[in-house]
């Protein structure tokens, strides 16, 4: 049973039922992912469980980077994450299915009603912080945009630079291709999760985007913090909010990432390990190479 | 030699003994059977991949259907008309804004240049003291008088370099004391750029003069401009409002279908756990999902609600529209050729997008959430669709009219380049070159085919793209159309680049073509007492023709399919390159066939629709190779003539 488990949350072998939608499967296959860690814990008893469920941001690199760190760094704990979206951090701390909740937004006034209703209170921990810069060419003198012309140019509805202040030229906009993460987040926090133009250049990596614009005067493109400064681009700032790291909170192309645990039901284990990952310099390198702001 | 093949026969005699026998064979036999073996072992691989490329491409219909029925169930399809209603509207509304800001900023143009000139010589001369500037930014006061004297030796230094000066903008010239002025501009704003020198406050303060006259006069244009943006407001609202209803009801449609597997997902979990109170859990968990359908027909209803007031909306934007065209500044009337080329271009689009809106008026009330969606809906929206937007928060569109469009395009621009140079080569090195120079070029030309294509690309993007766009900037030029280019990623590059490409592969299949007229044909010719010329032309040439179009297919097969240059090259822009701009689409962006397959099957989930869709364009590509093969070798058989 377990093995036929494991072989089926592996990417190689076909679903059962293979006209479904992608969701779908990709959430059952964390399910089966999920099934086979729970399987291998019941049968190692003596060691620590940390659960951690919630957002697939935190827990698609992070996290697993950072359990691997402190399992190496001597912690004799074992770790069961799924990351199948922020809310299912909080339904699972309000059923105690999880010690730690990871979410890429702040706790809702919803969410935090529940758990009062079942006498919990939620402790919050900030994880780090994801940026995205808009970068132009460093010709351009367009220094400032709003988060309203950066989504109408996105979008394609301002197909000119003179629209947005600049000297009279066509915008040609470079963005990430469709299996980036990247350009969903953008999508999501700058876009109102609209489609992006039909004459968005889709670009392999973060290099790619910057090289063009910094060849193209006429460019627009988005990259990872670590990216922003580069040959003949500059990064603009946003409703008037520079791209820089102190700017993590106003900057209004970011998020903030957390953690979140329920007063007084956190184990030690769980506790150690959240601290650990909020606060020692370790963690905190891991949180910069997956191209994350650490918290401090 | 002669040593080998007198020892041959001894060894084959050996093995030919009668009593030789190996499971009932002759070691004949075992060597017959093992090279015929490899053969139909081939011929089986090659049939099993072809029967799992078809059996996953062909799923991509079903799967669609499904997919477009999910779409018009949950009424995405009709928020979706409105939503291009809207999309219609504002290509319009951007091609008026800009007409009308090209009015209003080039009365200040002037000024204008010089602001941005001054720009990009401070930005030269604080690259070239870059310390300086990042010691400015962290340094106290009193270090700051010390950074000062340091720039200012430092910026002359980059002021007195002719590069500095070297300013790209549009109708500017260094002239009189202007390059004086400027020098002591850069020299008194200092490092951080804070301090403005009078004279750019100066330049700032008659350019917001002259804008703000401008705009004074031009506030008519400006009040028609806002009236046709304001216009569409409501119907963006509208279309807002009922996209959230879409979205839930498209959220309940996904999690309906995927209930079956949730459930049986969570029931296997539950029962390889050990404990009873999470096993317990989990059952729960598992039952507590809601198998029912979800009622399309109540989740749609405000979708028909709104129908009358869409109509109303879509009515009052019409006569809106119609008398805001009305009111346009005729063309005549603007300074700029700027604006009045968008002024035109405005004033045509308008008068489509309301015959768009009648038509979008009809479609939304004829809109039926349980119209059948037919096999044939799920085909032709493939192969006809105009949009590919895959990993979209609305809705996923796998059209592929606008990969092929930019597959095809780049395949001609590759072919008209190469046919020429390889055709030509071929001619010279088989008939004309001298022993000497056919020992040189032939082995040169098919070296090109050994050059790895990601090497090209690389080229491609590195070299030749900033090359071609360097050369389309240059005056004289400027009748090449497509010229001046703005993106170094183009169709046109990508274009070059495969010509390379197949220009080995045609050389070397029409130098065979041309090497395969018997030596009898030239013979007589000459005999009859033609020139050289004269027989290549209307003797070789015409015996050869058959085999040179085959070379000539077999190239163009070979470009079709080559992913890696396309993918680094061609720009990955997915839309239907603009034919309006005639033989000036080459300098557009595009996306490919190939191109499209190699960036989104890494990411794709296996048995999507997406990844389906991807196989499908594979079976395209598969499609079109096999059918330019197949045309190749009957060409070959058709016409040959020997």
């Amino acid at each position: 049973m377990l093995r036929r488990e494991l072989i089926r949350s592996t990417k190689w072998f076909p679903y059962p039922n293979t006209t479904t939608i992608p969701k779908t499967i990709h959430r059952m296959k964390k399910t089966a992912i999920l099934a086979a860690f729970a399987a291998f814990a019941v049968a190692a008893v003596a060691e620590d469980k940390i659960v951690i469920k919630g957002s697939d941001t935190l827990g698609a690199k992070l996290v697993p980077q950072l359990a691997e760190a402190y399992k190496g760094a001597g912690n004799s704990v074992s770790f069961e994450i799924a990351a199948e979206g922020s809310s299912t951090a909080f339904t699972a701390l309000l059923e105690g299915a999880g010690d730690i909740g990871m979410s890429s937004r702040g706790i809702k006034q919803k969410e935090i009603d529940a758990l009062a209703a079942k006498g919990m209170k939620q402790v919050e921990w900030l994880a780090g912080f994801d940026m995205i810069g808009v970068i132009v060419n460093e010709k351009n003198p367009v220094k400032n945009l709003t988060k309203e012309q950066i989504k109408s140019i996105f979008v394609g509805e301002v197909t000119d630079w003179s629209e947005v202040g600049g000297p009279a030229g066509p915008i040609s906009i470079y963005t990430r291709n469709t299996s980036s993460g990247t350009f969903k987040a953008f999508q999501e926090m700058a876009m109102d999760e609209k489609d992006y133009s039909k004459d968005a250049q889709m670009m392999a990596g973060n290099e790619q985007i910057a090289q063009e614009v910094g060849k193209n005067a006429n460019g627009i493109g988005y990259v990872g913090l670590a990216f922003a400064t580069g040959e003949g681009i500059k990064a603009i700032s946003v409703e008037g909010v520079e791209l820089k790291a102190e700017n993590a909170k106003q900057y209004p192309i970011a998020r903030s990432l957390y953690y979140y645990t329920v007063e007084g039901k956190l184990s030690p284990a769980a506790e150690k390990f959240v601290k650990w990952a909020t606060t020692s310099d370790e963690a905190l390198a891991i949180v910069k190479k997956v191209h994350f702001i650490p918290a401090k | 030699m002669p040593a080998s093949t007198s020892e041959k026969p001894v060894s084959v005699s050996r093995f030919q003994e009668k009593g030789f026998r190996f499971l009932g064979l002759t070691f004949q036999d075992v060597i017959r059977y093992f090279f015929g073996g490899n053969a139909s072992l081939a011929i089986v691989a090659l049939l099993l991949i072809c029967v799992f490329l078809i059996r996953e491409a062909w799923l991509f219909f079903p799967t669609h259907r499904h997919d477009l029925a999910i779409f018009r169930q949950t009424g995405v399809e009709y928020v979706d008309l409105m939503l291009q209603e809207g999309i219609a509207h504002k290509e319009a509304y951007t091609l008026l804004n800009q007409a009308y800001l090209a009015e209003l900023n080039e009365p200040s143009q002037s000024v204008a240049a010089i602001l941005l000139a001054h720009q990009q010589v401070a930005l030269e001369v604080s690259k070239a003291n870059q310390r300086t500037v990042d010691d400015w930014k962290k340094a106290d006061d009193a270090g700051k008088v010390a950074l000062r004297t340091r720039w200012v030796e430092g910026a002359e230094k980059a002021l007195d370099q002719n590069e500095t000066w070297n300013v790209e903008v549009a109708r500017f010239e260094w002239t009189g004391d202007l390059r004086q002025k400027m020098r002591q501009a850069v020299l008194e704003e200092g490092p951080g750029g804070d301090e403005k020198s009078p004279f750019i406050a100066e330049l700032e303060e008659r350019k917001a003069q002259i804008f703000a006259e401008t705009s004074e006069r031009l506030k008519p244009f400006n009040a028609i401009k806002l009236a046709f943006r304001n216009a569409g407001r409501p119907l963006d609202a509208l279309t807002d409002e009922l996209a959230k209803i879409a979205k839930e009801n498209r959220e309940l449609a996904s999690t309906f279908s995927s209930a079956p597997e949730r459930k049986e997902a969570l029931l296997e979990g539950a029962a390889m756990e050990t404990d009873p109170v999470i096993k317990a859990r989990k059952v729960a968990e598992a039952e507590a999902i809601v198998m029912v359908a979800p009622d399309y027909a109540s989740l749609t209803r405000p979708f028909y609600d709104s129908v009358p007031k869409h109509d109303a909306v879509n009515t009052a934007l019409r006569s809106d529209l119609a008398g805001i065209l009305a009111t346009f500044p005729e063309p005549g009337t603007l300074q700029t050729e700027l604006g009045r080329k968008n002024l035109r271009l405005a004033h045509k689009s308008t008068e489509q997008l309301l015959g768009k809106l009648k038509l979008a008026a009809a479609d939304v009330k004829a809109w039926r959430h349980d119209a059948k969606v037919g096999f044939g809906a799920a085909v032709t929206s493939f192969f006809f669709g105009k949009r590919w937007i895959t990993n979209s928060s609305w809705q996923d569109f796998y059209g592929v009219l606008p990969l092929f469009s930019g597959s095809l395009i780049i395949a001609l621009i590759a072919m008209v380049v190469a046919v020429p140079f390889s055709i030509a080569s071929a001619i010279y090195v088989n008939q004309l070159a001298s022993f000497k120079e056919q020992s040189f070029v032939k082995p040169t030309i098919e070296f090109i085919g050994a050059i790895p294509s990601v090497v090209l690309g690389f080229f491609g993007i590195m070299v030749l793209g900033t090359t071609l766009r360097d050369v389309s900037q240059l005056e004289w030029l400027s009748w090449v159309p497509g010229f001046p280019m703005q993106e170094r990623l183009t169709m046109l590059n990508a274009g070059l680049l495969l010509a390379f490409m197949a220009i080995p592969t045609i050389f070397t299949l029409a130098e065979d073509a041309i090497n395969n007229v018997p030596h009898a044909f030239t013979e007589s010719s000459f005999a009859l007492g033609a020139t050289k010329l004269q027989t290549v032309f209307r003797v070789i040439l015409p015996t050869a023709l058959s085999g040179i179009i085959a070379a000539i297919l077999l190239g163009f097969g070979r470009i079709i399919g080559e992913t890696m240059v396309v993918l680094l090259v061609a720009g990955n822009k997915i839309q239907i390159p603009d034919f309006n701009a005639g033989l000036g689409v080459i300098a557009q962006p595009a996306h490919t066939m190939t191109g499209i397959i190699a960036q989104e099957l890494g990411e794709v989930e296996r048995g999507s629709l997406h990844w389906r869709a991807l196989f499908m364009v594979g079976m395209v590509l598969f499609v079109i190779s096999l059918i330019i093969n197949y045309i190749a070798q009957w060409v070959v058989k058709r016409f040959h003539k020997v």
